[in-house]
């Protein structure tokens, strides 16, 4: 209650200022100058994040990751300095991650590395969130993590990237059979890398297989004629990823497009029937 | 297991039984003199000095191997001239124990019979039947005569009546026929004269070879008699340990000189002969690739036991070893490539061999160098017996590899089933010097798959050694960590972390640091690295101690066993300075620091404190002087 008695004062104006910028003008300008916490009221909810009451530090927390101020992030870094109960660290992670600061990285990659998994995958989506190319060796290392839930996070993030460098890595987890990786390889990976893609079917899961051939087909910057390929590739495997796959393909064409891909995904969806 | 109680519970029965009779003077005991260290004398001076020779049974007197071969072309009976390095015949022959070899012909049992063949044609000679109602119990040679211990009645050692039987080995015939008192007997061995048989695990009856006649009976009061043994330098009996069957032993006194053990690793199985009371070791069989090999020191008559060259060789199917049987010490090591060796012999100052896959070897005993190889091509080899007393190989030894490359081999010998003597390998290495052991010893902690238990003899070995040279290696090794997208697995951290505290390895420094920050370093793990770089003064670290120190204070994970966090706020205080002391200080305070921790924070900031208040104090007067 105290947080957001101070926040609806100060803070949350900050954040309701930079959300009410709606217009191009108004966000270019709030680009120039983002909100900031008055110092006093910052310092009373910095003494909140850093004090003895558990679910207030988790509100103040989340408070300073809705305010987009630019002065939010430093209780938050300053409460991962000095650390906390595990609840408290990974909301000051989240809202890290909200606010997207690249101030944040240096601990953001140090809880990235935490022995809870739980705690490792807030790292990584609010790593993911940041945007600066300095997070991606982060990202990209977090592809070997044990927890196949942080490997995802790091994935999905490398893909919102469209860091193609990953690929190679991402092969790697769905020649491991790790479906958490598939659709992430299929929107960064290489034509020279989708015949090894295909050539799993049989060693891996089809449902793998075909979840990440799936996102490939969607990409725009592949030519028909491999993409072709790649719809009969998805029609020889087995199960309900593939023919979701296909489905979703033949979604995503444009009613009026009228590519011989399309037609083949309709053709082999028609021959699988629709009790298959 | 249950066959080794029960024979203990016997053997223990028997002991007492013995002793009440001894005690009691049983008149009409047949063991009323068992013991006697005069009747022992007496057997023995009745040995046919001559007739014992330090060279093969075989008249020719040539070094013999007797094969048993399978295989695709059925079971046979092969002689091999190991002098000659040729094959002297093959016959078929289904074996159901072992050969036996004798001047002129060799004997063996087959299903329902002992069978006796020519030493130099293979021919048979003749057939000695078992009736249906009767049990072989055991069977030697010793120049023409063949002696075979028979049970009558009863099932195996239990009940009946046994006899010992002497046969002429050129034609078969009967020569004479001793009633044992008992059906409980092993099988017999016979040198100069004498016979001796085995009699209910406690007992050795010594017979005038000559006419079956009983001399004298050995009571082994301190240990089971499951052997007996004949050498050219002596008879030997026992099952644990070895005695020389003389007046001094008479009555297996464990006290006697004429008792020795040697002194041998874990790993060896402690089988100095077969056990002639069970059947299945009167074959060939896998104890055969697995036991101690061992000879004595020839005496004048005098009743000492000690191992020729104070030394027990060891077999273990592709490996033999050579051991200081008084102290244990590793002398050399032999790993035979490829095949095991089923079979082998010490027949003088060689180790005969031959391996699964028709290889014939030989070894130095003193040096384990190969002094000898031969091959029978495509044969497949169940068991080998050698007549080859004194043979020395004549063909140059090939140069033996250095021991520490050799205990190397071992370890890296991808047969999985011989871990304990790669572990055994691991240790003999660890006392090895150089720096190319310290590299071995690490790169058994990088490899994957192995059981957790060499991942930490090799480790202990490298933290015992303390070898600074090894820095550089050390820190290659611990720089690599677990990876799942390329299926790699962090190394052994703690054990090598370990080390390198012990090896004060400043160069591995960043790589523990690396593996603090890791999230699959297990608490363990952190425990030793923060005392390692404590060790070794790497204030470079400072940061890295203090990250892991705040992330986890407040984790309820620690709350247990706050150990590593303990260890990383101990060498924060012994690494850093005023700011780490402020930072812990305010981490002793702050409520969620786990409690554990923060006791330990308290008292290990009130005694630095302490000292460092003395040590300002000492220098504040020694300055104002």
């Amino acid at each position: 209650l105290i947080v957001v008695m101070l926040f609806s004062s100060g803070a949350a104006q900050a954040g309701k200022v930079a959300k009410g910028k709606g217009t191009k003008g108004a966000a270019s300008e709030a680009k120039k100058e983002p909100p900031k916490l008055p110092a006093e009221k910052l310092a009373k909810v910095r003494d909140i994040l850093l004090g003895d009451d558990e679910p207030g530090a988790i509100d103040a927390a989340k408070v300073l990751g809705l305010s987009g101020a630019s002065n939010a992030v430093e209780p938050l870094i300053d409460l991962l300095s000095v650390g906390g109960p595990p609840g408290r660290l990974e909301a000051a992670l989240d809202a890290l991650g909200a606010l997207g600061d690249p101030r944040a990285i240096d601990p953001l990659e140090l809880y990235a590395g935490n022995h809870s998994a739980d705690v490792r995958r807030h790292a990584v989506k609010a790593l993911a969130a940041v945007k600066d190319e300095h997070v991606v060796p982060a990202l990209t290392a977090a592809l070997g993590d044990s927890a196949p839930d942080v490997r995802a996070a790091a994935a999905d993030a490398l893909a919102a990237r469209k860091e193609t460098k990953a690929a190679p890595r991402l092969l790697a987890l769905v020649k491991r059979n790790d479906a958490g990786a598939a659709p992430a390889l299929g929107l960064l990976a290489t034509p020279d890398l989708v015949p090894q893609l295909a050539e799993l079917q049989g060693t891996v899961d089809d449902n793998v297989v075909a979840s990440a051939l799936g996102e490939y087909v969607k990409r725009d910057d592949v030519a028909d004629g491999l993409r072709v390929d790649v719809v009969r590739t998805i029609g020889h495997l087995s199960g309900a990823a593939a023919t979701t796959a296909l489905v979703e393909y033949v979604a995503s064409v444009p009613a009026k497009d009228d590519r011989p891909s399309k037609k083949e995904a309709q053709k082999l969806l028609d021959e699988k029937g629709p009790s298959k | 297991v249950r066959a080794g109680v029960v024979r203990a519970r016997a053997f223990a029965c028997a002991s007492v039984f013995a002793l009440a009779c001894s005690w009691a003077g049983c008149a009409t005991s047949a063991y009323q003199r068992a013991g006697s260290s005069d009747d022992v004398a007496a057997a023995l001076s009745k040995t046919d000095a001559a007739a014992v020779t330090g060279r093969p049974q075989n008249a020719a007197g040539r070094a013999l191997a007797f094969l048993a071969l399978g295989g695709t072309k059925g079971p046979r009976l092969a002689a091999y001239d190991l002098s000659a390095s040729r094959l002297l015949w093959t016959q078929p022959a289904d074996l159901k124990a072992r050969v036996a070899v004798g001047a002129d012909v060799l004997v063996y049992a087959a299903a329902d019979a002992l069978v006796a063949r020519d030493v130099t044609t293979g021919a048979e000679r003749w057939r000695q039947p078992i009736a249906k109602d009767e049990r072989l119990l055991g069977y030697t040679i010793d120049g023409r005569t063949a002696y075979l211990v028979v049970q009558e009645g009863g099932v195996h050692l239990h009940g009946g009546k046994a006899s010992v039987r002497a046969l002429d080995a050129t034609t078969g015939s009967a020569r004479w026929r001793h009633e044992v008192a008992s059906g409980n007997v092993g099988a017999p061995v016979a040198r100069g004269g004498l016979v001796a048989v085995p009699v209910q695990s406690q007992y050795v009856t010594l017979l005038d070879a000559r006419d079956g006649e009983q001399l004298a009976q050995v009571l082994s009061n301190e240990e089971a008699a499951t052997f007996v043994r004949a050498l050219p330098e002596g008879l030997f009996f026992g099952s644990a340990g070895v005695f020389r069957l003389a007046p001094g032993t008479a009555a297996g006194s464990r006290k006697s000189n004429g008792y020795v053990r040697a002194k041998l690793p874990a790993f060896v199985r402690p089988v100095y002969w077969f056990d002639l009371y069970r059947p299945e070791q009167g074959d060939y069989s896998a104890l055969d690739r697995n036991r101690i090999l061992w000879r004595m020191t020839a005496t004048d008559g005098g009743g000492d036991a000690r191992f020729r060259n104070d030394l027990a060789l060891v077999h273990n199917y592709r490996f033999f070893f050579g051991f200081d049987a008084r102290t244990g010490e590793l002398k050399w090591a032999y790993n035979h490539p490829g095949s095991e060796a089923v079979s082998s012999a010490l027949v003088g100052d060689a180790v005969a061999f031959v391996t699964a896959d028709g290889e014939l070897g030989a070894l130095d005993a003193r040096t384990g160098a190969r002094t000898f190889s031969a091959k029978l091509p495509g044969e497949v080899v169940r068991g080998a017996t050698f007549d080859a007393e004194g043979w020395a190989p004549s063909g140059a030894a090939q140069p033996t590899a250095p021991l520490a490359d050799t205990l190397t081999a071992i370890v890296w010998d991808l047969d999985r089933r011989f871990w304990d003597v790669k572990m055994f390998a691991i240790e003999e290495l660890a006392r090895q010097p150089g720096h190319e052991v310290t590299a071995q010893l690490l790169k058994i902690t990088e490899q994957e798959g192995l059981p957790p238990a060499v991942y930490q003899k090799a480790g202990e070995a490298l933290v015992a050694r303390k070898d600074g040279s090894a820095a550089d290696l050390l820190a290659r090794v611990l720089a690599t960590h677990a990876d799942y997208a390329d299926g790699k697995a962090a190394p052994a951290v703690e054990i090598l972390a370990r080390a390198a505290g012990a090896m004060q390895a400043r160069a591995a420094a960043p790589a523990l640091v690396m593996h603090l920050r890791r999230p699959e370093t297990p608490p363990a793990a952190v425990t030793q690295i923060a005392r390692a770089l404590a060790a070794m003064g790497a204030t470079d670290a400072l940061p890295a101690l203090r990250d892991f120190v705040t992330m986890y204070r407040a984790d309820p994970l620690y709350d247990g066993d706050p150990t590593p966090l303990v260890a990383a706020s101990e060498a924060m205080l012994a690494l850093g300075g005023p700011g780490e002391r402020q930072l812990l200080l305010y981490l002793a305070e702050e409520p969620h620091t786990v409690e554990p921790l923060r006791v330990h924070l308290r008292r290990a900031l009130a005694q630095t404190a302490g000292a460092e208040a003395r040590l300002r104090e000492a220098a504040t007067s020694s300055a104002d002087e």
